[in-house]
């Protein structure tokens, strides 16, 4: 893997073992796709922060460690161990990753409707290549930054959802990231494939959990093609570790009259970046997406919003909240473009912060370019503290202040937890947010 | 039960209360009344620990303890209670869930077990009840998009939800129109008890037509400077706050 033209440097670890193991190296295609992507890698090579994009995001940390890649599956994961992850009470066909590689032994998928197809990607690309040659890399073309091209280069297991015309998946879909701790910090890139014909529909339930508190590293990219008047509801709960480091890349194509109500809860890991990338491809097509983040002590929690109004008469609703504590950092990114072509636009993108410590930050920067006259578009930011009336409230009926602000705070963030679909699920996100805010000491 | 002595207090450094005494007994109910800028919700707010007032003399003894010395969250466990003149809108915090944590955490201070979620349910229809309020109420946000009269309703039924020793009503009257004060006044009198203590503090006589005062006291530039029977109020009413004040200073 050396290579003297490479800005790699750590990063290489990641491919580490070659690509020649890899599922499909036969493909050619598939083979392509991986090697230009590779290249691509190598020329774009470490982030730096006087790129726009990584300004108040430094990877120093993440180039610290060597991540090895796993080269082959971890076993030894039993269900039991599965059940401290779960979330209580919640119906869904579960699929089971434990560090990037799909475990069939641990995933209940049963039975689905007929005209869907679901899987590990392994799988698919050892046996039926072409089921996913259409869109595989398609979707998130050239990627947003080095880590979705390293995912690309290294495309290796993850899961695949094919919803054929028509069909409809009622019950989640639950595809649960486990990562195991080993001796020494390892790297996982799943990738994930999620295709909706017209008129399909699906509900998708992503998260990520650890055993312990170890340190290692998820790079996961997802690819989400919406067909004409599809709809997919897809939540994404990220608990890593609290010393692991987390990138995702999602990359969303959404045709004529699609409908995608994405909620993203980011609460886990020491560092998180996390980039939502969305293009509309036909008219009439609504994107919603919602997010929660906490960031405490030594916690860096980074999300980059970057919406494509290609085609007219689409509508984006962007609303994010963020409740910092202790040492916590935050950056939201927010970037919203409307080509000419694109009137009749709607797009609103909101996001708000609570600080609850003077130690606390966050780099918040809503961007809007609009080329097109005839649009609807707006973006606010706040930022504040708790409302000192408010918590006297509280208070005043016998409210300890640590349960009082974790009651506001909740508050603050219920409007994203409501959205958040199946009860279950809402209560064990409460959960873990509520248990944050108190563990956090008050300013 | 409440005894204060020569409290003076000041907000943002302007000494608003100069020297003022009280004295509650159980079961009383003592009306609070002055002209605007007198210092009645500054009392109010002293008793119940609001940051941003700062007490520079005197005495506070609740029960024959410091009052002064305890967080806004301790004086509510020891009995507090105060009925805001603008009760603040909690976006987001569910009423029923803000009721449960304000009873059970009195509860947990008193050393009585938190109560289950059926008789915390059984107990709250009980109190609807008796201040006619709507249990849609209790989906809602707390107070948040309630009209003023629910607003004021609310912080009555928390009062009757919390069973407080001392109840200390501030301008509870302002901004209800004459039904909405009847349904307040009503619910106020079902928790007057040979125990329970209020201190109603208000501009107008009209709320004493409905809560009927065991003394009232004319507060005047920080200080009380009248105390008398329910019929002082009525003189209030009639010739306005003029000629004490004037008495006072003569």
């Amino acid at each position: 893997m050396s290579d003297s033209a490479s800005n790699l440097g750590a990063l290489e670890s990641w491919l580490e073992g070659g690509v020649d193991q890899l599922p499909g190296s036969g493909v050619d295609w598939l083979r392509a796709e991986r090697s230009n992507a590779l290249a691509r890698a190598r020329v774009e090579g470490i982030p730096t922060t006087s790129q726009e994009g990584w300004r108040y995001t430094g990877v120093k940390g993440l180039m610290e460690q060597s991540f090895a890649r796993y080269a082959e599956a971890v076993t030894g994961v039993e269900q039991e161990d599965l059940e401290d992850v779960l979330v209580p009470g919640l119906d869904a066909h579960r699929v089971v990753l434990v560090n990037g590689r799909y475990v069939a032994a641990l995933s209940t998928l049963g039975a689905l409707p007929a005209g869907v197809r679901a899987g590990s990607l392994r799988e698919i690309l050892q046996a039926d290549p072409d089921a996913v040659a259409e869109r595989l890399t398609k979707v998130a073309g050239a990627g947003a930054h080095v880590f979705s091209a390293l995912n690309t280069a290294g495309i290796d297991d993850g899961f695949v959802l094919l919803v054929g015309r028509g069909a409809a998946v009622e019950r989640p879909i639950e595809l649960i990231h486990l990562s195991v701790g080993m001796d020494e910090p390892r790297v996982a890139q799943p990738r994930h494939l999620i295709a909706l014909e017209e008129g399909a529909q699906a509900s998708l339930i992503e998260r990520y959990v650890s055993l312990g508190e170890s340190l290692y590293c998820t790079n996961s990219v997802l690819e989400l093609s919406l067909g004409r008047q599809s709809l997919l509801r897809h939540q994404r709960i990220q608990l890593e570790s609290p010393n692991a480091f987390h990138i995702t890349g999602v990359y969303l194509s959404q045709g004529a009259d699609s409908r995608y109500l994405g909620v993203n809860v980011g609460l886990g890991a020491a560092w998180a970046r996390t980039d939502l990338v969305v293009r509309f491809a036909g008219q009439h097509a609504e994107c919603d997406l919602k997010g929660l983040y906490l960031a405490g002590d030594k916690q860096v929690m980074d999300h980059h919003l970057d919406i494509d109004h290609q085609v007219p008469h689409c509508a984006s609703r962007e609303t994010f909240k963020g409740v910092l504590y202790g040492k916590g950092r935050a950056v939201f990114d927010g970037r919203i473009h409307v080509a000419v072509d694109a009137q009749k636009t709607d797009a609103q993108l909101s996001n708000k912060n609570l600080l609850l410590s003077r130690n606390a930050e966050i780099d918040t920067k809503p961007q809007l370019e609009i080329h097109a006259d005839d649009v609807k578009c707006s973006h606010g930011t706040t930022v504040g503290q708790i409302d000192p009336q408010m918590l006297f409230y509280l208070r005043s009926r016998g409210i300890s202040p640590l349960l009082a602000r974790r009651m506001l705070c909740l508050g603050f963030a219920g409007e994203i937890i409501e959205a958040l679909g199946p009860e279950p699920l809402r209560e064990y996100v409460a959960e873990e947010v509520g248990r944050r805010l108190e563990t956090a000491p008050l300013d | 039960m409440l005894s204060v002595k020569g409290l003076k207090a000041t907000v943002e450094g302007k000494e608003i209360l100069r020297g003022l005494d009280l004295e509650v007994s159980p079961g009383e109910i003592h009306a609070i009344m002055g002209p605007n800028g007198s210092g009645k919700s500054t009392f109010a707010h002293v008793l119940s620990g609001r940051e941003g007032y700062e007490v520079t003399g005197g005495s506070v003894r609740f029960e024959g303890e410091d009052l002064l010395d305890l967080e806004p969250e301790e004086r509510a466990r020891k009995g507090l209670f105060l009925a805001f003149q603008y009760p603040v809108e909690l976006p987001g915090v569910n009423n029923t869930y803000f009721l449960k944590a304000a009873l059970n955490a009195i509860r947990t201070s008193r050393g009585e077990p938190e109560l289950d979620a059926v008789s915390f349910m059984r107990l709250m229809r009980e109190k609807l009840k008796v201040l006619h309020l709507d249990d849609s109420l209790l989906k809602r946000p707390v107070n948040f998009g309630f009209s003023g009269g629910e607003k004021k309703r609310n912080e009555i039924f928390q009062m009757a939800l919390l069973e407080p020793k001392l109840a200390i009503l501030d301008e509870t009257d302002s901004g209800l129109d004459i039904d909405a004060l009847r349904i307040v006044s009503d619910g106020v009198n079902a928790l007057c008890s040979p125990e329970r203590s209020m201190i109603v503090v208000t501009h107008y006589q009209r709320l004493l037509d409905y809560i009927e005062p065991d003394y009232v006291h004319v507060l005047a530039n920080g200080r009380i400077i009248r105390s008398g029977g329910k019929e002082l109020a009525r003189e209030l009413e009639d010739r306005g706050y003029g000629w004490i004040a004037e008495e006072a200073a003569a």
